[in-house]
């Protein structure tokens, strides 16, 4: 039996080296670094956070947590980057879909992102997040 | 009575042998050598190209030329035997053979593994081995049929799942590498299997590695392949054939019933092997026409191939060939159903399209090999197919890829051996779907086996890959493998391994521009390749107890991938055009886990002159989705996968009757897109498929059985029945699988 243990080892060992934890990205730690708290929630340029607005329930805090989990507004979810960090993606079973969003500006002070949300027509949607 | 069987047999045979006075005869009786039953259809092989069958008692004769010569004696589950008859002119021998039967396919040679012949006990990793008489006792005439029908693996609308390695992706990027005889089929431009055009007309085997295979056959074997192996010719000439007609029953929900005239389908195939001196040939034709059960689906098709092996007798071990194989078909082929209500079997006529695809390959090779020491293998097939589309020109596509690879084997001792090799694949793709591209594919691949004890064999391996697409090279990539066998006792073979795996994203999936009914499908240029790894540990274990001869194998495995590529509904921005709107798009969105277990089986007896087996499987997963920063699952399962899958056949067959029933069972599958679940969205998509999902996403069980009835030595009659329960079924959503149907089939082998 310990032969057979000792022959399994190579294959361990390659099993757990896999199994380490990557090393996150820049973008990871600002993401996660602060609870963010909307600034700005702008449709077609116009602000859409009121009730009954389309960006109505994304106002508040947003928690991009380590795990991947998060609150956004009102919505509980997951969070991904995507497509390089150029995008990211939220997702909730609340959301009619997944929300693949651009990152148009991630710093210490400031997230903005931007999507084009369907409607009757496209809408053009800019979100602004700062620190709470 | 035997005895004067034989002579008279023999007798009959000198007269009708021309020059057969300066021969003699040779004849006798294979039995078994533990019950002493006689053995029919045992392949007799003498000289260099000679070869005859015993008969329904065993009895075999054939006339010789006098001196030395060997007598092979092959009969599939018992050990092969030689024996040297020493013939002398006027004489007659009597050889009357005792076979001593082997536990179950344990010897059975497989290749796809290691990309060397060797036993199945060998192996390291997990091989599902499909046999032709599988596929001819039950009339599958669809890969995709035959595939999905193993335990662990589902076929979803083309797109093969192996244990919950995939999900679903309309065939688009498949993370199962489809192969005919060790080189890749797959379409270059959207990265799928072209299931129409694998030859199922000559096939031998089927070869199926459930698990990461990157290291030895590059991107795209992310989660495993499938390896169709055709049959070689032997000394004795083989020709079969078949034709069949089907039929669809009613559905089970007669309401759905759309047809006034009956739904019928018709098949044709043929193929004969034959030795011409050291020359090998095989040829293949399949015809078929099926009218289908679905309104807006039916289907025709042709494919026909030749192969010809030569045997250098200047060089010896040199050989060299080439096969051909080109197909044509005629499809009317659907994305989404017209209404659940009214007839999921009518399909939106949006999302309606007429299909012709053409396809055609050539495989030259050339094969050195001094045996047990060194072998050179090179090989190239030249690959063209075109997808046009009468109606939607748009997504017009056509494609031409080559690929050549050369592969060295080399023993250093009975202890040590390598493979290494390098290959490249150069493709031209053509669409105004995906748009004109060009892409070069390089690898380098080595692996070691080292053997330093008895029993125990190790395996190492190495790939490094480079894809480059338009002139943009993606990241090197290089991945690993690494297992080991120990034989634990005469039947017993424990096995471990590990290996990586990676995938680049497809043509389709980097550049796909297209609507198809209400779906948008958006390109995304900066979808990554996806990886992972898969581990596997297992014990395969034949036994023979008294005249039960079987084996068991049992193994647990769990794998994991990173940034895999899945198609995200959801407002999308398409460069291309800079327009926007809502549709799918390829991201690498998804982190997973998967673990599980797997029991596969297989028994069989011999009770007087007939044969029974009893073979199945069952496979359990968790396919979780996983964090990708912390590695901790999100609660989340994986979408288009189902826990339970499990398969039992049993069949009996003697002299001239055979009976098969094969029954599949599968848990619910466990979770879909939620563009089909939303309220905003669902109706929109499929109407009328929520509530129908809620109805009918559950466990089911199917029946399928065949009976057969030999009419004389060469054909044979046999008729089979797929769902014989008539359940509703559905595989990805919309996708009403096929009701209760009926296929008659006259067979023939001489």
């Amino acid at each position: 039996m310990k032969k057979i243990l000792f022959l399994l080892l190579p294959g361990i060992l390659l099993l757990a080296a896999s199994c380490g934890k990557d090393k996150q990205s820049e973008r990871f730690e600002l993401l996660t670094a602060h609870v963010w708290t909307s600034d700005s929630l702008l449709a077609d340029g116009a602000d859409a956070s009121g009730t009954g607005g389309i960006l109505e329930k994304f106002k508040g805090d947003v928690t991009f947590r380590e795990d991947g989990t998060g609150t956004f507004g009102q919505y509980n979810g997951t969070w991904a980057f995507v497509d390089e960090e150029t995008n990211l993606a939220i997702d909730s079973p609340d959301l009619p879909f997944t929300l693949t969003t651009h990152i148009v500006e991630l710093k210490t002070t400031s997230l903005k992102v931007t999507l084009t949300y369907p409607g009757v027509t496209l809408i053009a949607v800019r979100m602004t997040f700062k620190p709470k | 009575m035997t005895i004067l069987r034989l002579v008279l047999f023999g007798w009959l045979l000198l007269l009708y042998v021309p020059g057969a006075g300066a021969q003699t005869v040779v004849s006798g009786q294979v039995t078994d050598s533990q019950g002493g039953e006689p053995l029919a259809g045992v392949y007799v092989i003498w000289g260099k190209a000679s070869g005859t069958t015993t008969d329904t008692e065993g009895f075999y004769s054939f006339a010789g030329n006098p001196g030395k010569i060997p007598v092979e004696f092959r009969f599939i589950g018992y050990k092969s035997r030689t024996e040297i008859v020493n013939i002398t002119a006027g004489e007659t021998v009597v050889l009357n053979v005792e076979l001593e039967p082997e536990a179950q396919f344990l010897d059975q040679v497989v290749v796809s593994a290691d990309r060397m012949e060797q036993k199945r006990s060998d192996l390291t990793v997990s091989m599902d081995v499909i046999r032709s008489d599988y596929l001819y006792r039950t009339h599958i005439t669809d890969a995709q049929e035959l595939i999905t029908k193993t335990p662990g693996i589902e076929v979803l609308d083309g797109q093969v799942s192996i244990r919950g390695g995939s999900g679903f992706s309309y065939g688009v990027g498949s993370r199962v590498l489809a192969l005919i005889d060790g080189l890749p089929m797959m379409s270059p431009d959207a990265g799928g299997i072209k299931w129409n055009f694998l030859p199922l007309e000559n096939l031998s085997q089927v070869e199926i590695i459930k698990g990461a295979s990157s290291v030895l056959y590059g991107s795209s074997a992310l989660n495993g392949i499938i390896n169709f192996r055709t049959a070689d010719a032997s000394n004795i000439p083989v020709t079969s054939f078949f034709t069949e007609v089907g039929i669809y029953g009613n559905p089970p929900n007669i309401a759905w019933k759309w047809w006034d005239i009956p739904r019928l389908s018709g098949h044709a195939s043929f193929s004969h092997l034959q030795k011409f001196g050291n020359t090998d040939l095989g040829l293949g034709v399949n015809l078929s026409s099926d009218m289908g059960y679905r309104k807006y689906n039916d289907e025709s098709m042709g494919r026909v191939s030749v192969r010809i092996k030569h045997h250098s007798t200047r060089n010896q071990g040199l050989k060299y060939g080439i096969n051909l194989s080109g197909g044509k078909s005629y499809k009317t082929d659907f994305v989404l159903w017209e209404d659940a209500l009214t007839g999921g079997l009518k399909q939106d006529t949006s999302t309606v399209s007429r299909f012709h695809g053409y396809y055609f390959s050539a495989d030259p090779f050339v094969s050195f090999g001094k045996r047990d020491k060194v072998r050179h293998d090179f090989r190239m097939r030249l690959q063209t197919s075109e997808n046009r589309f009468p109606v939607r020109s748009a997504n017009n596509a056509g494609s031409v890829s080559l690929y050549g690879e050369y592969q060295f084997w080399y023993s250093f001792s009975d202890h040590f051996s390598i493979t290494t090799g390098f290959s490249e694949t150069w493709s031209i793709i053509t669409s105004d779907f995906f748009g004109d591209h060009r892409g070069l594919n390089l690898a380098g691949f080595a692996q070691a086996e080292l053997r330093p004890v008895n029993r125990l064999k190790v395996t190492g391996g190495v790939r490094v890959e480079q894809n480059i697409l338009d002139g943009e090279p993606d990241r090197l990539v290089p991945v690993f493998r690494t297992g080991l066998n120990y034989q634990a006792a005469e039947h017993t073979f424990l096995r471990a391994s590990f290996g990586q795996g990676y995938r680049y994203p497809s043509i389709a999936e980097k550049h796909a521009s297209t609507t198809l009914g209400s779906v948008r499908i958006f390109p995304n240029l900066l979808v990554q390749p996806e990886s992972g790894w898969s581990s596997e540990a297992g014990v395969m274990q034949g036994f023979m107890i008294g005249r039960f001869r079987g084996e068991g194998d049992l193994s647990v495995f769990l794998s994991q991938n990173r940034d895999m590529i899945e198609y995200v509904f959801g407002p999308h921005n398409d460069p291309g055009s800079n327009t926007s709107g809502v549709g799918f798009k390829a991201s690498n969105v998804e982190y997973s886990r998967i673990y599980g277990t797997e029991l596969e089986f297989l028994l069989g007896r011999q009770i007087g002159k007939m044969t029974a087996t009893v073979a199945g499987g069952y496979t359990y997963i968790n396919p979780i989705e996983i964090s990708a920063y912390t590695g901790k699952s999100k609660g989340l399962y994986l979408k288009y996968r189902r826990k339970h899958t499990a398969r039992l056949s049993i069949t009996a067959a003697s002299d001239r009757l055979e009976a098969g029933i094969d029954m599949y069972a599968r848990s619910e599958i466990l979770d879909i897109d939620n563009v089909f679940l939303k309220i905003e969205t669902r109706d929109l998509i499929m109407p009328g498929f929520y509530d129908y999902w809620l109805q009918h996403n559950r466990p089911y069980f199917l029946m399928d059985g065949n009976l057969s009835c030999r009419l004389n030595q060469s054909l044979k009659l046999s008729l089979a029945v797929r769902n014989i329960t008539n359940t509703e079924y559905m595989g990805r959503p919309g996708d009403i699988q096929p009701h209760r149907n009926f296929s008659l089939r006259l067979s023939g082998k001489f």
